[in-house]
């Protein structure tokens, strides 16, 4: 028995990369926006992309997925609107990968925006690629206005970051433009909305943002 | 726990160059990570030992080197330690690399 010595040089990460790839292609050679929505749990990613789906039918043909650990709770609501959606359950990972989304995609190439709802926590779904064209950060002011802070990754990487439920703001003690500032100072080139979506504030901003990134479709 | 995944993929190509190699057993495996990938090698060690028992890898080692990201402000260049987005002089600051995770080599006993 002796010891040698392999050469490896292997990216853990290449089969997530490869698969992230095949989606992105996917969904460019139909002309589909895709969008991973990421958060934490109860920050308000389900109704942001429930209301967003009310505001937007006549307009934009939308999908959705939705990554959960074992539950079809956010399909159903989602599917209620009567869009095409699919769950997708992670069964013990807190995250979605390139490899899940790769199972459904080839239903979605008819829409014009997908929504992919991520695993609702700040860490695990960060280092993932599932082909998306945007990531949305939503975080509430009821997670504590140091949360942006705390979670700085999943920040820097985000193309919008929405701080939600703002009409709570003083009722739980959080400092909204902080929240603000600190997510500005992390990441200077994402779009930043202040929104509260059951008093309707700041929602117009965000179809907003929408329309403009349907508008530069394939640029 | 995100680590079990980054773990099975590690143990997937490990042996599949044990097989290569006819290898008996696995003594050390030398990886890279990014500081900046959100992976904790605490937790990353205890998936791979846990997911690699029964097979030759059970008793590896991991060695993790850990990669700096560069942090480098586009206006004045100042180079920082830590994520940041503006400089002090204004600038937006770019992020290159941290994110990676390779396995670099495999130290393994052969008949």
């Amino acid at each position: 028995m002796h010891r040698i010595e392999v050469d490896a040089e292997y990216d853990v990460l290449s089969l997530n990369k490869r698969l992230a790839k095949e989606n992105r292609e996917f969904l460019s050679k139909h002309g589909v926006i895709a969008i991973n929505v990421m958060g934490a749990i109860g920050s308000g990613k389900t109704l942001l992309i429930e209301k967003t789906i009310e505001a937007l039918k006549d307009e934009v043909k939308i999908g959705a997925i939705l990554g959960d650990v074992i539950a079809k709770d956010d399909y159903e609501r989602v599917a209620r609107h009567g869009v095409k959606a699919e769950p997708l359950n992670t069964g013990k990972e807190c995250h979605l990968d390139a490899h899940l989304v790769h199972h459904v995609i080839e239903k979605f190439g008819d829409v014009d925006v997908l929504f992919i709802e991520n695993v609702g926590n700040l860490i695990c779904p960060v280092d993932f690629d599932l082909g998306e064209n945007y990531r949305v950060v939503m975080v509430s002011v009821t997670e504590g206005d140091d949360v942006v802070k705390k979670h700085p990754e999943i920040f820097r990487l985000a193309d919008v970051i929405i701080v939600n439920k703002v009409a709570l703001a003083e009722a739980v003690g959080a400092d909204v433009d902080k929240m603000v500032e600190d997510a500005k100072s992390l990441n200077p080139k994402a779009k930043i909305i202040k929104m509260d979506l059951k008093k309707n504030i700041g929602f117009e901003e965000w179809l907003e943002w929408l329309r403009c990134a349907l508008r530069s479709r394939g640029e | 726990m995100h680590e079990l995944s980054y773990a099975q993929a590690l143990l997937d190509e490990v042996l599949r160059l044990a097989e290569e190699n006819d290898a008996k057993r696995i003594v050390k495996i030398h990886l890279q990570i990014g500081e900046l990938l959100l992976i904790n090698p605490e937790q990353l060690k205890f998936c791979f030992s846990a997911i690699s028992k029964g097979t030759i890898a059970e008793d590896a080692e991991l060695v993790i080197e850990f990669i700096k990201p560069k942090i480098v402000c586009t206006e004045c260049g100042r180079e920082f330690d830590e994520v940041i987005g503006i400089c002090d002089c204004g600038g937006i600051v770019s992020i290159e690399g941290g994110k990676d995770f390779l396995l670099k080599k495999i130290e393994m006993e052969v008949e």
